[in-house]
């Protein structure tokens, strides 16, 4: 317990912690805060001008849709379509966009998600490159020199500060973003079912950052230093991402955007993700003769095997170099 | 006595580029409870990579080590909170003050928090305890790192090179502190390239050349053992030095001179050089044996000392035969 005592104040105490997390919230609080901003309260005032616009709207439609039939006569080919439709002219797509906690709060998960994940990465990876590159790594291990037990400890600790600065994070943006519903919009239909998807949305995302500190720590626990996982963090960007769609688009690799990182990102905050490949000579028909572009769905679990699976071979290395190699 | 730190047939080799580099070549230590312990070498001879070894930092080839009694690495998590070490200069993180540095640390080692002022007090820190790291000079860094090294209160103090950076004051409240420690049962194993600073503070000392052990013993033996045995003679008035030497030559003594003496090699006994000179009326104003100091004998047996004209390379020392003479005293 001393070491996990000593290595949780260690985390604290480093100035990475101290500046990168409260940019990580301040870029939070700013997104909130601009959403905050551009949404506002539906009044009566701005219902009925939304009502009358619409109604305005569906007016011209209508006119325009009858000029037509009179030009075109018998000739007219509208598909079956029987002019414009009053349920489509809402008051509300002619008002100042009010703030729907219900809708939106569950699609903005993703922002936090991947603010903290960015902020988890250079933590996790500084947490143990510093101590590296500093040989405070050495100066620990004559006192612990069970090497094992000092980088599992090391990485848990790390683990859990930063699942709890995520949560923490999540507290605040959950606060502002509830606060614009409440003053910009409306936090109505919050039914126990949609607030038990919010929290495995928010599971996910945890998972998520806690699986990018790891591969931080991984990384550069590897090259004993933490460049080395900020070196690979931009070859992944620029190689990996950047090079390979220009490649994969020039030699028309089918679906080539699921070698795509935020592609996974999607699909794994958003449950699936759904790829079409409209380059494809070929197209797929089902029984009732409608044929359709290839289509690849890419589920949760798809991203969530392929990223644990990178970052449990990413560890491995790590705790095997440390059984394995000299310290000097 | 107890032999605190034993190590015999130590072996590591390092791969390197230019192929595999042997950094410990069946190396031996013995240090005894309570002594202060001068480690001696030069650059590359293999110091840091033994301390390192018995640190559990690198894994040796092959070889057996003890610290107290317990076999290494195996019970070094036993007995590595009886062991206090400073490897080189440890690094510290800048933005951390002394104190916190030195706070981590024992909670690492779930040590009372009232040991860190004990430690600060100790190498004169206190007073600048709050301060971060990084305003440090290299020679209160030194301190701090011995701090680091004694905040366990070890029965083995394991220190590479303390004094770099120390002012004079600093080395010579280094050197007083090693012997109040000592005083109090602690034994201490001193690394450091400033002989002199060993001369006076060891009681042994072990030299170690390209990865074997050229010398060994208390510091007293090792200097008698590769003393020259040789003489130096000066007379009341120098010009008879011409004539005291062919007085001593036909004495059958081997003798070289100089301006203003003679060295006299194989002397067994002094007195009858002194008298055969008197009997022709040639007055001794010096008769004193050559000793030598523990540079001297640091530079023969390493085969280190600087030749006019020439640039040594690292690697450039005496590897001796790996034989059970090695040293003296062992």
């Amino acid at each position: 317990m001393s070491l996990v005592r000593a290595e949780r104040r260690r985390f604290f105490k480093r100035r990475l912690t101290r500046w990168v997390f409260p940019i990580g919230v301040l870029l939070l609080v700013t997104i909130a805060s601009i959403l905050f901003a551009f949404h506002s309260k539906p009044t009566p005032e701005a219902r009925a001008r939304g009502e009358a616009t619409a109604e305005a709207m569906y007016q011209d439609q209508v006119r325009e849709y009858e000029r037509y039939k009179r030009e075109c006569g018998d000739k007219c080919n509208d598909g079956g379509w029987t002019g414009p439709q009053r349920s489509d002219f809402r008051a509300e797509h002619y008002m100042p966009p009010s703030f729907d906690f219900k809708a939106q709060y569950g699609e903005l998960f993703l922002v936090w998600a991947a603010i903290m994940a960015m902020v988890a990465f250079l933590l996790g990876a500084s947490f143990v490159g510093a101590e590296w590159a500093s040989g405070s790594m050495m100066n620990l291990l004559t006192w612990r020199p069970k090497r094992m037990k000092v980088l599992g400890t090391k990485l848990t600790v790390m683990l859990l500060s930063v699942a709890g600065l995520s949560i923490v994070a999540l507290g605040i943006w959950t606060g502002i973003l509830w606060a614009a519903g409440e003053l910009r919009g409306t936090t109505e239909g919050l039914t126990p079912g949609v607030w038990q998807s919010f929290g495995l949305s928010a599971l996910r995302g945890l998972g998520m950052i806690l699986l990018f500190a790891a591969l931080g720590f991984g990384l550069a626990s590897i090259g004993r230093h933490t460049g080395l996982a900020l070196g690979a963090a931009l070859a992944v960007v620029i190689v990996g991402q950047v090079g390979l769609t220009i490649l994969f688009q020039m030699i028309r690799v089918p679906f080539w955007e699921q070698y795509l990182v935020p592609i996974h990102i999607f699909a794994w905050m958003n449950k699936e993700m759904k790829l079409v490949d409209y380059s494809s000579p070929e197209m797929v028909c089902d029984t009732a003769g409608n044929c359709n572009a290839p289509e690849l769905l890419i589920t949760w679990q798809d991203s969530g095997s392929i990223a644990l699976g990178l970052v449990v071979v990413v560890l491995a290395v790590a705790f095997w170099q440390m059984r394995r190699r000299d310290i000097s | 006595m107890t032999a605190v730190l034993e190590i015999q047939g130590l072996r590591k080799t390092y791969r390197a580029r230019g192929g595999p580099r042997r950094a410990l070549d069946g190396f031996e230590m013995y240090v005894e409870a309570g002594q202060v312990h001068g480690f001696l070498g030069p650059n590359g001879s293999g110091k840091t990579t033994t301390l390192r070894t018995l640190l559990g930092l690198i894994k040796p080839d092959s070889g057996e080590m003890r610290i107290l009694g317990h076999e290494l690495p195996r019970l070094l998590p036993e007995v590595v909170g009886k062991v206090g070490a400073i490897v080189e200069s440890p690094q510290f993180f800048g933005h951390f003050t002394a104190r916190d540095t030195l706070s981590l640390l024992a909670d690492a080692g779930n040590l009372p928090q009232s040991r860190v002022d004990w430690a600060l007090e100790l190498v004169g820190l206190r007073e600048r305890a709050k301060e971060r790291v990084k305003t440090y000079s290299l020679g209160m860094k030194q301190r701090l790192a011995v701090a680091s090294a004694l905040l366990k209160q070890p029965k083995l103090l394991i220190l590479d090179e303390p004094a770099n950076g120390l002012d004079p004051g600093g080395i010579r409240e280094m050197r007083d502190m090693m012997a109040t420690l000592s005083a109090g049962g602690m034994t201490v194993v001193l690394s450091s390239h400033i002989l002199g600073e060993i001369q006076l503070i060891c009681d042994s000392v072990t030299i170690i050349s390209l990865g074997r052990r050229v010398a060994a013993g208390p510091v007293a033996e090792v200097l008698q053992a590769h003393s020259s045995g040789q003489l130096r003679v000066a007379l009341e008035t120098p010009a008879d030095l011409s004539a005291a030497a062919q007085v001593l030559v036909a004495g059958g003594f081997d003798l070289q001179a100089h301006e203003d003496y003679l060295i006299m090699s194989g002397v067994d006994k002094p007195a009858l050089v002194a008298r055969l000179l008197a009997e022709r009326q040639l007055y001794v104003s010096e008769l004193t044996p050559v000793t030598a100091d523990l540079e001297d004998v640091f530079l023969e047996l390493t085969g280190t000392a600087p030749v006019p004209g020439q640039v040594r390379s690292v690697d450039q020392s005496v590897r001796p035969e790996l034989t059970p003479q090695n040293g003296v005293g062992a």
